[in-house]
């Protein structure tokens, strides 16, 4: 098992400088850069810039120089922690993130929560009464979860909770909250918050759950092993829970590492709804502006998060699967 | 052995049935199981009637489909959903009190107490009657804890017994292994251990040597013919395998789309095979005799179970068919020595038809 966890964090050094790599290339791949973007924004309101601010500004960067050298430039300073400067937000990048990623990081974590502890009895509902009236219900229910934009969501609940209750469900906090120090009332108003865009960022989650649960569930409740446990006397609960449950949900347990960037990725539209301090709206924004230093972090930090998850994951699926452990 | 009560008066009034069990075990009377599907209602067990005794072989034998499976899954009612009991009586004699196993509750306390412990069962694959991630201990312990209130030491113990029964190699080290580490014989092994765990008075076997390779198959044989003679349990022997049926059992009972046929000791029914449907599965089985080299297969295929034959449901393959009878009327069993009974009109019953 140790062997197993080393063996895996060995391999995944290679994937992490493979993620680093394509996700240079890709911010560098259009044409441009922050520099000349930047140009055009001012000039589109009129300034003149001086051919020396500009070359300045790009030996400042090391624009100029082949894309291996900058690479390399970016890479070295990566490692020792500088992560850079970002342009459009005039902070260290370290900064920005600090400051986003703890906020995307509760609302996906309690995203995960809810879309666990929603889908998965759901899903067995779903399977254990299968065409049943409750089974349909739940299976229209979440085809509509999953077609549904998020965005759309956002809006309606937005507008619903505004109907219902009078208050203005944007941000994390009340404005009164805004700059208080953290301490239990803090808290509160941030639970008081967070639910909705937690709840939204994970219906297309929860709904996926669903089927996920209710496929794997009926794959397994017709094994012989099942009706073998139902001859020796097991009771009809404990029939259900210890076998095969534990079975259908291994390849859920396999998917939770990577559940966390596409639910990042998932907030972008919420977030910018309904006005969120999350990363995934600066993500968008370093991305269309060409602000490299901060779009190649954040991609490089959801690249490392998703390689953790996954191990956490395999680590995880081998606690509960002795097939798993054996191979490993 | 377990002390047997005659049917006498006390048993009388507990009893469902006013008759008794004759010293029998289980008693099935014309019992019907039918499954209900959108495309009709296949009658998968159309009015099966047999006994057991204590410490008796039956062998059920027939083709696939022909309702030997579902008779034993209806004995213990771990029937598919959309199977149902509609008709007869399936009597089991526990300790000094018949229960009609047909009636009870499927999954309340009566059955789940008589399942594994009075009731056992072993299944076709041996590979997948363990749950692939708990350990054999595990569920055989499960099992013994379930019937019998002993420590968990105590039933490791009696389950490593019984593995060493069964012929496991090494059961101390045996019991903390998962199906996937073990042989196909092993694991054979194992799944006779699980079923005996709680040593039945009825043990039904569903083709257990069908899905595995000759040499285990004769292993299993072996090795259920020992445990019985040790723990002198009753044992049904489901298979298609009439080869299986002659090697292990004392009586056997044809079987031809959910009615019974034939049913006689192995001596009678193979030596003196009388309906034309059992004549026909054994000259079906190639013979090492010199200058017969041809097997003859029955004619006809299985009809379509949404689509079944009127009157005798095999008249549709029959060589010996009656023309204005057979098609017309189900016949009814006639014996014809004693203890050899056959639904056939070749052997009477024609005129008690009027």
């Amino acid at each position: 098992m140790l062997l197993f966890i080393l063996r895996r964090l060995v391999v995944m050094i290679p994937v992490t400088i493979l993620i680093s790599v394509i996700g240079f290339i890709i911010i560098q791949a259009p044409p441009g850069d922050f520099v000349s973007s930047y140009i055009a924004g001012l000039e589109a309101q009129g300034d003149i810039i001086e051919p020396e601010l500009i070359d300045s500004l790009r030996a400042r960067y090391g624009l100029g120089e082949p894309i291996y050298v900058q690479y390399f430039k970016w890479v070295s300073s990566f490692v020792e922690g500088d992560l850079g400067y970002s342009m459009i937000y005039r902070e260290p990048v370290v900064d920005i993130i600090a400051q986003r990623l703890p906020s995307s990081f509760t609302i996906s974590l309690l995203s995960l929560i809810l879309v666990f502890a929603i889908g998965i009895p759901i899903g067995i509902l779903s399977a254990t009464k299968q065409y049943s009236l409750a089974d349909y219900s739940f299976t229209v229910v979440g085809f509509l979860g999953v077609a549904t934009p998020n965005f759309l969501l956002a809006l309606v609940g937005l507008w619903l909770l505004f109907k219902w209750t009078g208050n203005v469900a944007i941000g994390l906090y009340s404005p009164e909250m805004q700059n208080a120090p953290f301490g239990l009332a803090k808290f509160l108003d941030l639970v008081g918050h967070i639910w909705l865009p937690a709840l939204i960022v994970g219906t297309a989650g929860t709904a996926e759950l669903i089927r996920t649960m209710r496929a794997n569930l009926l794959d397994e409740l017709p094994k012989q092993y099942v009706t073998v446990a139902r001859a020796r006397g097991v009771k009809p609960t404990k029939l259900l829970y210890k076998y095969p449950l534990r079975i259908a949900i291994n390849p859920v347990i396999s998917t939770v590492g990577w559940l966390l960037p596409v639910l990042v990725e998932g907030e972008i539209l919420v977030s910018l709804v309904l006005g969120l301090p999350t990363i995934a709206p600066v993500l968008l924004d370093s991305l269309m502006q060409q602000d490299m230093f901060l779009a190649t972090s954040i991609i490089m930090i959801l690249g490392i998060l998703t390689l953790v998850g996954t191990l956490l994951s395999d680590i995880l699926l081998a606690i509960v699967d002795p097939r798993i452990r054996g191979a490993v | 052995m377990t002390e047997i009560q005659p049917g006498g008066t006390a048993i009388d009034e507990l009893a469902p049935s006013t008759e008794g069990m004759n010293g029998s075990l289980l008693s099935v009377r014309d019992l019907q199981t039918h499954f209900f599907s959108r495309e009709g209602v296949v009658k998968a067990v159309d009015g099966v009637s047999f006994d057991i005794k204590p410490g008796e072989i039956l062998g059920i034998a027939g083709e696939s489909g022909c309702g030997k499976s579902v008779t034993s899954q209806s004995i213990l009612r771990i029937l598919p959903k959309n199977g149902k009991i509609v008709g007869g009586e399936i009597l089991f004699q526990n300790e000094d009190q018949i229960i009609d196993l047909a009636t009870e509750d499927a999954d309340g306390r009566v059955l789940r107490d008589i399942r594994g412990k009075e009731i056992a069962m072993i299944f076709q694959e041996p590979m997948s009657a363990f749950s692939p991630v708990h350990t054999i201990g595990d569920q055989i312990i499960e099992t013994i804890r379930i019937h019998q209130e002993v420590s968990k030491e105590e039933a490791h113990d009696q389950a490593v017994e019984m593995l060493r029964r069964v012929g496991m190699p090494n059961p101390a080290r045996n019991i903390d292994e998962y199906t996937f580490n073990l042989s196909g014989g092993m694991r054979q092994r194992a799944m006779v251990a699980l079923s005996l765990s709680c040593r039945p008075k009825l043990l039904i076997a569903d083709e257990p040597t069908t899905a595995v390779d000759v040499t285990i198959q004769a292993q299993m044989l072996e090795l259920l013919r020992d445990i019985q003679a040790d723990l002198g349990m009753a044992i049904i022997m489901i298979t298609h395998d009439l080869g299986v049926i002659a090697e292990l059992t004392d009586r056997v009972m044809i079987m031809y789309l959910g009615k019974e046929v034939e049913h006689g000791t192995v001596e009678d029914v193979f030596h003196r095979p009388q309906h034309p449907y059992t004549r026909g599965l054994l000259a079906s089985i190639p013979k090492m005799e010199p200058g017969r080299v041809e097997i003859e297969p029955i004619e006809g295929t299985v009809p379509n179970p949404y689509a079944m034959p009127t009157g005798c449901k095999f008249h549709t393959r029959c060589p010996d068919f009656i023309a204005g009878v057979c098609e017309k009327h189900d016949p009814p069993l006639t014996e014809v020595a004693k203890g050899h009974e056959v639904s056939c009109f070749l052997y009477g019953g024609r005129e008690r038809l009027k």
